[in-house]
């Protein structure tokens, strides 16, 4: 019996100490776990403040691009009226100097018609 | 199935093969394509051409302009077996010269000088501009002896039979109308008569009447004889070759059948034509001639009642030049000559390589101070009458009617006064108000102008 009991304090005794063995080596692991992990939050926390700080600035230059988007879309809104204005004032132009070539051309036939005629005339005097 | 098995492979092989093949004559010919289509054209498709010469740049020297103080118009020499006469020239234009004073001046008919310048504003041309004087002429096919006229050149030609070398004189003449043909064929000169009558023909009489102008039955020498101050009758009864008081009719259809002369010409040829001299009247607008080796041709607008004929026979006579020549007429120069019909000698075929020699030289006549019977226009005076013939905005127009006014024979003188926007004709200035009220007349007869009568300025 008290053999049985012996061995069975030795077993329990080594199971003890060898439960014991495996918590520190747990507990390095987990202390070097934990120091990994606080390295990465800070890392992770850094990157955070990073990326805030880049979120601001983005988003100021996010306004400001968008302040100079803005003034870009008002010019090129105002060229663009600009430029139909001035297409609009283009065509009023080509139509009246189409108009104005008529005029000329219209002259210029009257001018010529004029002429034969007076040619006519003239040849018609130069008769006995 | 092991058979089809082994075709297919079989055929993928071939595939594979054509494949290859296929691709490899694509690189070369890629290769060969790359010194350029046309030689690898050359190369693979049709033997190479031989090289054509290389083009030889000709430079052209400018042409020397000659300044002239006088050109040749009327008398010229004829070389042996030459058929062309004279020379071409120019003048400059200056602010108010018209084409009929310049014609006049170089004895060229209304017609040659708007034929030789088209484009131009016969009465209104541009200053500065350059007129060109066609004084170079064809000989008509005809016998060279006597007068011989040109009705679709509207010209006359005079063969003087007593010269040692043979001569031509040479002047512009006015011709029948369309209703009212000079006559054609051959007589000759019956009589000659110095401050002719003109006994006016019935039709004629009837024609003025008509327009309100009846003429006499005989109208004395004087300004208003429209045969001037010499006639040569024909012996077709009833035609002349006269003069005229209306000088700017020459070279035109203006007549009732006679030929017209400048007053000045018809005083020379009065004097050298004897009387019988052989009168031949022909009708060639196209006309071909040789002087140098060179082949010319001539070109007048034709009459309507040209012979249809008249055209072919031309073409033949240039197939026949071209026939005895080694060398090629340049018929796209016939094709031009035939469409402007500027009645101007252009030179169509070498007949020896060489000949032309190009303008070696142009003429440039320098401009008289005065036209030879250009109309002068009197002095404004307060005094006198003046007809108002018309009132314009176009300031060309008026200087237009002005002119031509001025150019009635006997002389209408005329001006354009210009008033704000506005251009009036005034004609005058008139002694009294019958001249005034005559030159009204003849203005609503002749020109279908309405004039006003402008009464002088009375002094107080």
């Amino acid at each position: 019996m008290k053999k049985r009991f012996w061995v069975i304090s030795i077993l329990l005794l080594f199971a003890v100490t060898l439960a014991g063995c495996a918590t520190t080596g747990d507990l390095e692991k987990v202390q070097a776990q934990e120091k990994q992990t606080s390295v990465k939050a800070e890392q992770a926390l850094q990157a955070a403040q990073d990326a805030k700080a880049a979120a601001a600035a983005a988003k100021t230059d996010t306004a400001a691009q968008l302040e100079k988007a803005n003034a870009a879309a008002m010019k090129a809104a105002d060229a663009a009226a600009r430029a139909e204005n001035a297409l609009k004032m283009a065509d009023e132009r080509a139509k009246l100097a189409e108009e104005r070539a008529k005029v000329a051309e219209e002259k210029a036939m009257v001018a010529e018609e004029n002429a034969k005629k007076t040619d006519a005339i003239f040849q018609k005097s130069m008769k006995k | 199935m092991c058979r089809i098995i082994d075709v297919s492979i079989l055929s993928a092989g071939l595939r594979l093969i054509v494949l290859f093949i296929f691709i490899l004559s694509l690189l070369l010919s890629l290769l060969l394509s790359l010194p350029g289509c046309a030689v690898s054209k050359n190369v693979l498709v049709m033997p190479l051409p031989a090289p054509s010469p290389p083009v030889e740049k000709i430079e052209r020297p400018e042409i020397p302009v000659v300044l002239e103080e006088k050109i040749e118009s009327n008398e010229f020499s004829v070389a042996k077996e030459a058929d062309v006469i004279g020379r071409l020239a120019f003048i400059m234009l200056e602010k108010g010269d018209t084409l009929p004073d310049i014609a006049r001046h170089f004895s060229l008919g209304f017609n040659e000088i708007s034929a030789a310048n088209p484009g131009v504003d016969v009465w209104v041309p541009e200053a500065e501009r350059r007129i060109i004087l066609p004084l170079s002429f064809i000989l008509p096919d005809a016998i060279r002896k006597g007068i011989v006229i040109n009705l679709a050149a509207l010209r006359l030609f005079h063969f003087k039979e007593d010269s040692k070398s043979p001569a031509v004189s040479t002047y512009p003449v006015g011709i029948g109308t369309e209703e009212r043909p000079s006559p054609m064929g051959q007589m000759y000169v019956e009589r000659k008569m110095v401050r002719p009558t003109w006994h006016v023909p019935a039709s004629i009489s009837e024609d003025h009447r008509k327009k309100g102008d009846p003429l006499p039955a005989k109208v004395l020498p004087g300004p208003l004889n429209p045969l001037g101050e010499y006639a040569l009758y024909l012996s077709k009864s009833g035609y002349l070759i006269h003069g005229t008081n209306k000088p700017t009719s020459i070279g035109l259809r203006a007549t009732n059948g006679c030929i017209r002369l400048y007053p000045e010409d018809i005083k020379k040829l009065y004097e050298n034509v004897p009387i019988k001299t052989p009168v031949s009247i022909v009708n060639q607008p196209y006309l071909i001639g040789q002087r140098d080796g060179v082949v010319y041709m001539e070109v007048h607008a034709p009459l309507e009642n040209l012979d249809t004929d008249e055209l072919d026979k031309i073409y033949a006579k240039l197939k026949n030049i071209e026939k005895k020549s080694t060398r090629k007429l340049d018929w796209k120069k016939v094709e031009t000559a035939l469409a402007e019909a500027r009645g101007i000698p252009v030179p169509i075929f070498e007949i020896r390589q060489g000949n032309i020699k190009g303008d070696e030289k142009i003429t440039e006549v320098k401009r008289p101070n005065k036209f030879y019977g250009k109309p002068e226009i009197p002095e404004q005076k307060t005094e006198a009458w003046y007809v108002l013939a018309a009132d314009l905005r176009d300031e060309i127009e008026a200087k237009r009617i002005a002119a031509i006014i001025n150019h009635q024979g006997p002389q209408i003188p005329a001006r354009v006064v210009s008033e704000s926007d506005r251009y009036r004709v005034i004609a005058g200035p008139f002694n009294n108000i019958r001249e005034a009220k005559d030159a009204a007349k003849r203005l609503k007869i002749d020109l279908e102008i309405e004039g006003i009568l402008i009464e002088p300025v009375r002094k107080r």
